[in-house]
């Protein structure tokens, strides 16, 4: 993030069996045993948890955090359209909006960085991998985590033997932020296409 | 002092009195013009006219009649052309335009030819000579191998004499008097001197879809640039076989001298960023140069795949370098028999490229990929850095960027590039770019992929009725998928397939609109 910001809150929404939860704890993971911040992590419970929408909330921050929910987003991550009906009023002014561009249509009041992260998954051939594709993509556009600490954190957290495809689709997911990261930047200086 | 070469080719009628008044008036005609009398300057072609450049002439100055006074009507209107476009070419090889002059006299101007003629040799004596040194028209040096060495490189024993070559070759199908089989069997015999061999021999496309279909596996095209190598050591191949005069060969040829400083990149345009500390250069091919040569006849525009594809580069934040002096890659002269000058030419970009530091050479051109990635290293010329095809890096940066593309209000379909269907590693490369296109439709003509056909020529060697035939065969093809714009890959493929569409029998009814592939993607790239 350009400014640093004391305090960082974050919304990880989706649905069940997408690895929500799994997300939420990596960033949070990265933040304090990669990058030395405190972090905390709560998962909804509740009738969410039996397939509906799926909540992880995660505050990052440079002092000890002393109520770990969110009401207001810093940044927000959807992976379901239900997920993103139910949390986008829980944004701030200023947050970044991030969500799977082929699972939610958002309203157009906002900019929103969209990834097909789901589609990147089945084209490495694991749809599972989808979020940690998003963390790769939440890393590049929100400078949340570094780089380094997502890795690790990644590489502690998923199963054994899956390591290599979690890194690879880490590494798909942050490439696309960047480029994307490089896209708004041009075409706000007027370069939209290759041909001047 | 060395003695300078004027070539003047003079018209045998207006300025020939003029010239004949001077000697009778006993004016001493400068000793370094070298008179050349000729019917009409409408008939000396642009490869004449740079044939003299190639054999060392500091100055060629063509003379005629005034445009009204040209006793066959065009000779005059079609020199200038040839002139404006050899002036043009000589100049982008850094021999300077001012080399070449074009004048007209009336029979009684002789004292304005004098003045002409005079001038001239001053004028050229402040350019001082030619930094042209003539690799001559000699047969190429001798390699001392044999026919049956050859035969042995690509096994073509193995040959169980099925035919299938035959039977799937372009040129056998296009109707004429030409089999694979029939070579291979001729030269396995030893008839490899047979004028109908040497001809069957440089007819050939290289295409290589016989190769494709052969169970013996016997590499033909490859097998026929090592025959031709072999048979041009005994005798000048010469422009009978090759179209144009032998134009683009005498152009390559010219460019072994090392002295020469082309500008082949003044023409770029000012949007296009590039940066002379890159380790990243950027290989462009002759592209200029076709350019020039077919400015009139056909309005061939290939300089703007170079330039889009820079474009590209520029897009993804590549700002190569360019190699000011960059000569031919050498692919035709090599793929036409002359491997002497083709060494000379891998010798002097290597050489160049390496004094850069470069570890990286980008192009877009599947000839150059094919000889700088291929060739150099197989001739013994090793090039020190990696070779890569512009659409590998675009399918890349594409697959990882946040990119997408306008559409497109064409239906599109795709004419493969022979050198570029015949390299596994980019092989499926267009089709996986022209997928990503936002077309309104993609239609693969009846002959495709590894089967397609060929454009009509390879290396400017042998074009003929039937290599028009099989032209005329393609564009039809292209015709019945219902697209309106056809794709091309290979700046040559533009260059012969608009030839056949000019074929004037046919009218209108073959033109097609076209585009390279590096250009649509250039034209209709952009940010999410
Ligand atoms: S296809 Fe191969 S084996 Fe068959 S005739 Fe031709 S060269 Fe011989
Ligand atoms: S390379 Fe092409 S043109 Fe030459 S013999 Fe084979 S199929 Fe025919
Ligand atoms: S097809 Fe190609 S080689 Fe033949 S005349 Fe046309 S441009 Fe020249």
């Amino acid at each position: 993030m350009a400014k640093k910001i004391s305090k960082t809150e974050v919304i990880v929404t989706g649905f069940g069996g997408q690895g929500i939860v799994l997300a939420g704890k990596i960033l949070g993971m990265a933040a304090a045993l990669g990058d030395h911040r405190e972090s905390t992590l709560v998962q909804s419970y509740g009738p969410e948890s039996r397939g509906g929408a799926c909540c992880a909330q995660v505050i990052i921050a440079e002092k000890t955090i002393q109520y770990p929910y969110v009401k207001m987003a810093d940044v927000l991550v959807c992976m379901s359209q239900s997920a993103y009906e139910k949390y986008k009023i829980q944004i701030k002014p200023e947050g970044y909006l991030i969500t799977d561009r082929d699972l939610v249509n958002p309203d157009n009041q906002r900019e929103v960085f969209d990834i097909p992260a789901t589609r990147m998954a089945e084209e490495l051939g694991r749809t599972m991998m989808a979020n940690i594709i998003m963390i790769g993509f939440v890393t590049a556009v929100t400078s949340l985590i570094s780089e380094k600490a997502a890795r690790e954190a990644i590489m502690s957290s998923v199963p054994k033997g899956t390591e290599e495809m979690n890194l690879k689709a880490f590494t798909r997911g942050f490439e696309y932020g960047r480029s994307k990261l490089k896209g708004r930047e041009k075409k706000a200086a007027g370069q939209t296409g290759a041909i001047a | 002092m060395e003695e300078y070469k004027i070539i003047l080719f003079l018209c045998n009628w207006g300025p020939h009195t003029a010239y004949q008044q001077l000697q009778d008036d006993g004016y001493q005609i400068p000793s370094e013009v070298k008179m050349i009398r000729i019917p009409c300057t409408g008939r000396i072609s642009k490869a004449l006219l740079f044939k003299a450049f190639e054999m060392g002439a500091d100055g060629v100055a063509i003379v005629g009649c005034n445009s009204g006074a040209c006793r066959y009507g065009s000779g005059t209107l079609k020199a200038e052309n040839n002139t404006e476009d050899t002036r043009n070419i000589i100049d982008l090889l850094g021999i300077g335009r001012e080399r070449m002059r074009l004048a007209t006299f009336l029979p009684d101007e002789s004292e304005a030819l004098k003045k002409f003629l005079t001038g001239f040799c001053e004028d050229l004596k402040q350019l001082g000579k030619s930094p042209v040194q003539p690799a001559g028209l000699q047969p190429v040096e001798a390699s001392g191998e044999s026919a049956q060495q050859v035969i042995a490189r690509y096994d073509v024993y193995s040959c169980q004499d099925c035919g299938k070559c035959t039977a799937s070759c372009p040129l056998a199908l296009s109707g004429k008097a030409y089999s694979p089989r029939n070579i291979v069997s001729d030269i396995i015999r030893g008839n490899d001197t047979a004028e109908k061999v040497y001809a069957d021999v440089h007819a050939c496309l290289t295409c290589g879809i016989c190769h494709e279909r052969c169970p013996s596996d016997v590499n033909f095209p490859e097998f026929i640039r090592d025959m031709r190598c072999l048979l041009n050591q005994t005798r000048v191949s010469g422009e009978r076989i090759q179209p144009h005069g032998g134009f683009f060969q005498s152009l390559m040829r010219t460019m072994t001298s090392k002295d020469i400083r082309p500008n082949r990149w003044k023409w770029l345009p000012k949007d296009i960023q590039v940066d002379p500390d890159s380790k990243i250069l950027f290989f462009g091919g002759c592209a200029p140069y076709f350019d020039a040569f077919f400015k009139k006849h056909q309005q061939v525009n290939t300089v703007d795949i170079l330039a889009d594809a820079l474009r590209l580069l520029n897009f993804f934040d590549v700002r190569p370098r360019l190699l000011e002096m960059e000569r031919c890659c050498g692919h035709d002269l090599l793929w036409s028999g002359d491997r002497t000058n083709f060494m000379r030419l891998a010798k002097l970009n290597v050489e160049m490229i390496q004094d850069l530091g470069i570890e990286t050479v980008i192009t877009a051109c599947p000839e150059c990929y094919h000889t700088i990635g291929l060739e150099y290293e197989k001739n013994g010329i090793s090039p020190g850095f990696t070779v890569t095809h512009l659409y590998a890096f675009l399918e890349n940066a594409i697959h990882k960027g946040a990119v997408t593309f306008k559409p497109i209000p064409h239906r599109i379909t795709y004419q493969d590039s022979c050198r570029m269907n015949r390299r596994e590693e980019i092989i499926d490369l267009p089709r996986k770019l022209i997928q990503r296109l936002a077309v309104e439709q993609f239609q693969e003509m009846k002959d495709s992929g590894r089967s397609s056909l060929c454009c009509g020529n390879c290396a400017w060697t042998g074009c003929d009725a039937y290599s028009k035939a099989l032209q005329v065969k393609r564009i039809r093809q292209a015709h019945e998928t219902g697209s309106d714009l056809l794709v091309t890959s290979c700046p040559k493929c533009q260059i012969h397939l608009r030839c056949a569409m000019e074929d004037p029998f046919q009218e209108t009814e073959l033109k097609m609109e076209m585009i390279d592939l590096t250009s649509l993607i250039a034209r209709t790239i952009c940010w999410e």
